[in-house]
């Protein structure tokens, strides 16, 4: 029996907006694929590129970033450093062969319960459609 | 040109303007080139300059934060000198610069040079040093309009997965020896992110997901940093084209944030900076 392909995709969630935007969608009872695992930090500003790169490394089939809209950073302008930094990590995650639909960045504020549900389900869905990764295999 | 610097070196020493002056020499098998650390006078006529001195000579220069240093640099070290400048790793009274216009660097092994100037030199747009106290050579009127990165858009042109796959056959071959870190004149840390232990960035076995692991970071930490020396790739044992992770990062740098590293010493880096209002794909 073929078992649909589930991917394992790792969320990092800015505690003020994204998180609470989560915790948002979970008390008005929006649903919304269970592939995300959810990590929480103090700011989008925190996620160290390091970090998405080891995830991927360690199997992830893609990892989603969620922060604060400009503007509304908790601590005024860790977004905008975050937003430079993950715009060239894009293209060269690109270059080093993940495909541009496995690492995404989203603007969440913590009043947009719907607007989490719909992030994660839309980039969910285009993670499944790439597959899993086939650097499974290697050791 | 080898006399000027010779000349130069003998002046700044003889009146006590620089402690030492950084140069290069001719290594023992009589066509490589090596560094050479003059302290008195009468070692200036050791120096040299052609085509096979390969080295950038800046990383040496944090480590002499203390005296004032005389060091020889080509065109794209002296980019170097700016990066440290704006990093506040050195301070540029402490240098006395001597630059050189730079024919370019052939390519040299062992016992040999031929006649092929190194790819980097070949798509170079800097020959005259952008920072110097004193200039040897005959700057261009002009540098010469090229492709700068014909290898890079090679790499793009593949898929993804063919990338991965190239990528992939690179790192199994890395023997993480680090000397592409050691070289680099923008890897200063006192430590570095592959020798940390708690996180565990980069597992200890040498394996090739750890090993692309360490490569494709190591070339990310230099984002709108990289100077584009390629001591990297030069030193590399297993000649791992590691020129093409860094000269990609260049290019996107180049074309999102219009910035070139070490082209001066005041301009913030990419990653040091931000505009409110910009629009750069992420989150739109």
């Amino acid at each position: 029996m073929a078992v649909e392909f589930e991917p394992r995709i790792v969320g990092f969630l800015c505690n003020w907006c994204s998180y609470a935007g989560a915790d948002m969608a979970g008390t008005s009872r929006i649903t919304y694929p269970p592939n995300i695992r959810i990590i929480r930090v103090p700011c989008s500003g925190r996620v160290d590129p390091l970090l998405i790169v080891k995830s991927f490394q360690m199997g992830a089939d893609g990892v989603l970033v969620a922060g604060c809209h400009p503007g509304d950073c908790h601590y005024s302008e860790g977004n905008y450093y975050a937003r430079r930094r993950f715009a060239m990590l894009w293209p060269y995650l690109e270059y080093l062969g993940i495909e541009k639909n496995r690492f995404g960045v989203e603007w969440v504020s913590a009043s947009e319960g719907k607007r989490f549900s719909q992030v994660v389900t839309s980039f969910t869905n285009e993670v499944k459609a790439l597959g899993p990764r086939k650097a499974e295999a290697l050791a | 040109m080898i006399e000027e610097i010779r000349t130069k070196a003998r002046e700044l020493l003889e009146s006590g303007t620089v402690d030492c002056v950084i140069g290069y020499e001719r290594a023992t098998d009589g066509i490589n080139a090596r560094p050479l650390f003059v302290y008195d006078a009468a070692g200036a006529d050791r120096l040299i300059f052609d085509q096979t001195c390969t080295h950038n000579l800046v990383k040496y220069l944090r480590n002499r934060k203390d005296k004032v240093t005389g060091i020889v640099v080509k065109g794209c070290d002296s980019r170097a000198v700016n990066l440290l400048i704006s990093e506040h790793q050195i301070e540029r009274e402490k240098a006395y610069i001597i630059g050189v216009v730079c024919p370019g660097i052939v390519e040299t092994g062992w016992n040999k040079k031929s006649d092929k100037l190194r790819d980097i030199c070949q798509v170079c747009r800097q020959h005259t040093p952008v920072v110097y106290d004193f200039l040897v050579g005959e700057p261009p009127a002009s540098e010469p309009e090229v492709e700068p990165y014909p290898d890079v858009a090679a790499m793009e042109a593949k898929t993804p997965a063919e990338r991965e796959d190239f990528w992939r056959e690179q790192s199994s071959r890395c023997i993480r020896c680090y000397a592409c870190r050691q070289v680099c004149p923008g890897c200063y840390c006192s430590e570095c992110f592959v020798e940390r232990l708690d996180p565990l960035w980069v597992g200890i076995r040498i394996a090739p997901k750890e090993n692309e692991m360490w490569n494709s970071m190591r070339a990310f930490h230099l984002t709108g940093r990289c100077i584009g020396c390629n001591q990297c790739e030069r030193v590399c044992p297993m000649n791992i084209p590691l020129s093409l992770l860094n000269r990609k990062l260049e290019k996107e740098v180049a074309e999102t944030f219009h910035f070139q590293a070490g082209m001066d010493a005041e301009t913030p880096a990419p990653f040091a900076t931000f505009e409110k209002d910009e629009k750069i794909g992420i989150g739109e």
